[in-house]
């Protein structure tokens, strides 16, 4: 009988991961198509196309200058200035799968010409962490959490050159190829960064 | 720590490193999207490049006179106890001597591309006394609460908030007397 439930239970898992993996395929060619159809608008001059581009990267971008250690007011300035930038580098944009690296590359210019300018300001990261929502106990919640803070300390104290490349790649989610784009250098230098990066922080955390 | 812990922990990181983003700046960035929002043109590149290095025009147009009188001179063969040299220099002078107006009409120039670029810049030319050197002519805002003057003559200056409603009160107060 048990064996039974147990076959059941693993055909329902089965079916749903079928179902979710399906849905992620249809997410990603829909999110594919919908980035094509707003570049594709962006280069003709459409400004409900530059609303929409707003709408879905202001926060994103916003954070990623709290990420890279710019205060608050700082991080809104910025954001302001990227899409400054972007509105007069449309000419630039090639095409949907660009659009993320296109947009966090002008946001690293952005940030790194501030740096230049504040040599000896300094970093301010983002405080307070969001509760999990995973579902696992107290103990192992917190654990998790003093974990992420000691991560976070390291990633921190970083050079700024590491420190940018694990924030897009790893927190910001983008993929090599855009996290390359916007770093605005080669693939292996990325990766090597990358690669230097994680060995700092698997000594710096034990 | 193994090297895929981190990364795992690494993306939660990312996930959990948030906070509320102000409702207002999202408004704030598409009221400054231009109207026209038109292809990068190369053309202005060289505009640009005047403008962001704050180099006045007509000191520019100086440079390239002088620039093209010293290679005719020097490839042209022309005496230079002639007076063409002494000539090109009264014109030079002339063209000094009218910079009161020009100042203004090169300054609406700026001031308008300014705007099609979506900057937040005012313009004082309608309002004020062209005689006086210290009138402001644009008033243009910078990141970090700053203002990037441009004064009558020419010259240009950068102010914080309270200095420039000093400058303004000033100039006002001026033209009413």
């Amino acid at each position: 009988m048990e064996k039974k439930v147990k076959l059941a239970e693993q055909k329902a898992d089965l079916v749903y991961l079928n179902n979710t993996q399906q849905n992620l395929g249809r997410d990603k060619e829909y999110n594919g198509q919908k980035r094509d159809s707003l570049v594709a608008r962006l280069r003709t001059g459409d400004r409900a196309a530059a609303v929409e581009l707003v709408d879905d990267y202001y926060q994103q971008i916003y954070l990623f200058m709290r990420k890279l250690g710019h205060d608050r007011q700082v991080s809104e300035d910025l954001t302001q200035e990227c899409f400054f930038n972007a509105w007069h580098h449309i000419g630039q944009l090639k095409d949907g799968k660009a659009l993320n690296g296109w947009i966090y590359r002008i946001a690293s210019n952005v940030s790194r010409l501030h740096w230049r300018r504040h040599k000896n300001k300094e970093v301010i990261g983002i405080e307070d962490l969001e509760k999990p929502y995973s579902g696992k106990g107290e103990p192992e919640k917190m654990e998790q959490t003093e974990q992420l803070e000691h991560l976070r300390a390291a990633v921190e104290r970083l050079p700024m050159k590491l420190r940018e490349t694990i924030i897009l790649h790893y927190m910001q989610q983008l993929t090599i190829a855009e996290a390359t784009e916007a770093a605005g250098i080669n693939q292996g230098t990325f990766k090597s960064r990358l690669n230097r990066a994680l060995t700092i922080l698997r000594k710096n955390i034990k | 720590m193994k090297e895929e812990q981190i990364k795992e922990l690494l993306s939660e990181l990312g996930r959990r490193a948030t906070e509320p983003v102000r409702p207002g700046l999202g408004e704030e960035i598409k009221q400054r999207i231009p109207h026209r929002l038109s292809r990068h043109k190369i053309g202005w590149d060289t505009v640009n490049i005047i403008i962001d290095l704050r180099l006045s025009k007509s000191v520019a147009v100086a440079s390239i006179i002088i620039t093209m009188i010293l290679l005719l001179n020097f490839f042209g063969g022309r005496d230079l106890t002639g007076g063409g040299i002494i000539k090109d220099s009264m014109l030079l002078i002339k063209y000094w001597g009218r910079s009161g107006e020009d100042h203004i009409s090169i300054a609406r120039v700026k001031y308008e591309h300014l705007l099609e670029r979506g900057e937040n810049v005012i313009w004082y030319g309608d309002c004020i006394d062209i005689k006086d050197a210290n009138s402001v002519l644009i008033q243009r805002k910078l990141p970090d609460a700053k203002y990037q003057l441009t004064f009558v003559d020419g010259h240009e200056k950068q102010v914080n908030s309270e200095q420039l409603v000093e400058l303004l009160t000033l100039m006002l107060e001026r033209r009413t007397k």
